[in-house]
């Protein structure tokens, strides 16, 4: 049995908006979501980048003791988006809670903060804190935090898939929500990612050398994917979270088809766990349009991971070329709001969603002097009024996790 | 430390940090206030606080038959008396 899955609502935290409005009007101004790195009091001061993709507006989360007590920051992002999605999408309390619905969550590494605090009681006065460290502390932190934030939060009794692979960990989200319906396990799955604002993720990257540095006092130049000057990554936070319902019953019930997710290729580079693989890149978007059924020619956008890191981008290109040629526009996201980690993925389907349904690309932002490396794509240099019919989200992962989605313009659900 | 004092001391913790809503002596904690395991794991370390010691295992799983307020109250002073020890916290 193979089902057809459609989108049917999305919510994004981002740090260039939460508002669908807000978001659509960052894209087509290219306002950047970068600014300066915000102290921790700890790592700071050590780390080169001094930039972030931040959230710095208020969310009025309103979320209940009962619910808040079990939950680190990272998971106030995906229950908020996650709220969203469900009281968009009209669902009754009885289906969302009748075991038809399964949840497909996760971050790259729980929540950062809540074991920041655990770390602190172990290491000053233990013996006289000990007991300060909340029962709650592990169910705030771990892995799967998110995921069970949400089904404890609406009742959700169906299947829970918790993936958490870096960069890949909502485009697998979304991935293995789309394959648990397309073949008959549920009939409708909530997916999606977060990462909540960590330091420890920035130092990582700034050790490895791949942190962007050079832009420090203009926050909003950097990230700069496929850019001759480009210096590295902007590492983010934030959260995204869409519906995916088997294409039948939501058609039935009239849900509103934003889009439909047509195919998904994920596989491993099977070596080095850092360096970016053409082979295991290629082959990933090739597992995509296979699982579509689609040629190349098909697909009108990419969304493409584009870190602006000094060889994943050409790379990728590369990859791009292979597969496409010049046909479609290629929009790196990265470049409005940095790199969010484990949202990244979810985040950069909900911008391909908007920019599907009003009708236009976004450029890639900093993209001043191509990087000849890179200049065999169709880059978006500015902004296009154009149709997207058919577009391909694009991710990488440490690990040589890849990703490839393809989703379908929802006002063709029918053609 | 007497009963009221106690009781004030609970009452506050119940409503302060567990935003319990107009709290009352025999309400079912459970079905009145959705106090579940957690909740009770939570309590067991703020009563450590009052008591100014830690509970034995034994002790911290008699708690698990506590379902109201009064309940509550009459386990911290069954702690108090079995070891001969008033609280000194306050």
């Amino acid at each position: 049995m193979k089902r057809r899955v459609v989108i049917t609502a999305c919510s994004a935290i981002t740090p260039i908006g939460y508002d669908k409005r807000d978001i659509i009007e960052s894209l087509r101004q290219g306002k950047s979501g970068v600014k300066p790195l915000r102290d921790d009091g700890l790592l700071t001061k050590h780390i080169h980048s001094r930039v972030f993709g931040t959230v710095d507006y208020p969310i009025e989360y309103g979320f209940k003791r009962q619910y808040r007590k079990t939950m680190g920051p990272v998971a106030f992002y995906a229950c908020q988006v996650a709220k969203d999605v469900l009281q968009s999408s009209g669902l009754s309390r009885d289906y969302i809670t009748s075991g038809r619905l399964g949840v497909a969550f996760g971050s790259t590494h729980g929540s950062p903060t809540v074991q920041r605090d655990i770390y602190k009681t172990f290491f000053n006065d233990l013996d006289s804190k000990f007991s300060s460290i909340g029962a709650v502390d592990y169910l705030r932190s771990m892995v799967h935090t998110t995921a069970v934030n949400i089904t404890r939060m609406f009742g959700i009794t169906g299947r829970v898939i918790a993936s958490s692979t870096a960069c890949t960990t909502s485009s697998q989200s979304i991935g293995f929500g789309y394959e648990t319906i397309k073949y008959g396990m549920q009939d409708a799955m909530i997916c999606g990612g977060a990462d909540e604002y960590d330091t420890t993720t920035v130092a990582v990257f700034d050790n490895l050398l791949a942190c962007s540095v050079d832009y420090n006092h203009k926050p909003h130049c950097t990230p700069r994917p496929f850019d001759a000057g480009r210096d590295g990554l902007v590492v983010g936070e934030g959260g995204g979270a869409v519906l995916l319902e088997e294409y039948e019953s939501a058609k039935r019930r009239g849900a509103n088809i934003l889009g439909e997710i047509i195919g998904f290729g994920c596989n491993n580079n099977g070596g080095d766990m850092i360096l970016p693989n053409l082979d295991g890149i290629t082959a990933t978007l090739r597992l995509a349009l296979e699982s579509a059924e689609i040629s190349p020619d098909d697909v009108d956008f990419i969304s493409a991971h584009a870190t602006a890191t000094k060889m994943g981008d050409v790379i990728e290109s590369q990859a791009i070329a292979a597969v496409y040629g010049n046909g479609p526009l290629v929009t790196g996201l990265k470049s409005y709001m940095g790199h969010t980690m484990g949202t990244c993925g979810v985040i950069e389907l909900i911008l391909t969603l908007y920019m599907m349904e009003q009708g236009f690309i976004a450029p890639t932002l900093n993209l001043d002097n191509v990087d000849e490396r890179c200049s065999m794509l169709r880059h978006t240099r500015q902004l296009t009024d154009t149709a997207i019919r058919i577009a391909a989200i694009q991710n990488f992962a440490f690990g040589g996790v890849n990703t490839c989605l393809l989703i379908k313009n929802g006002s063709e659900a029918d053609s | 430390m007497t009963r009221d004092e106690l009781k004030d001391k609970i009452l506050t913790i119940l409503t302060e940090d567990f935003e319990f809503e107009k709290p009352g002596l025999n309400d079912n904690l459970r079905n009145d206030h959705g106090f579940d395991s957690i909740d009770a794991i939570e309590l067991l370390g703020k009563i450590e606080i009052i008591l100014d010691f830690s509970l034995t295992r034994d002790e911290k799983e008699k708690a698990m038959e506590i379902r109201t307020i009064n309940d509550i109250l009459d386990y911290i002073e069954g702690i108090v008396q079995s070891r001969n020890k008033q609280p000194t916290s306050v």
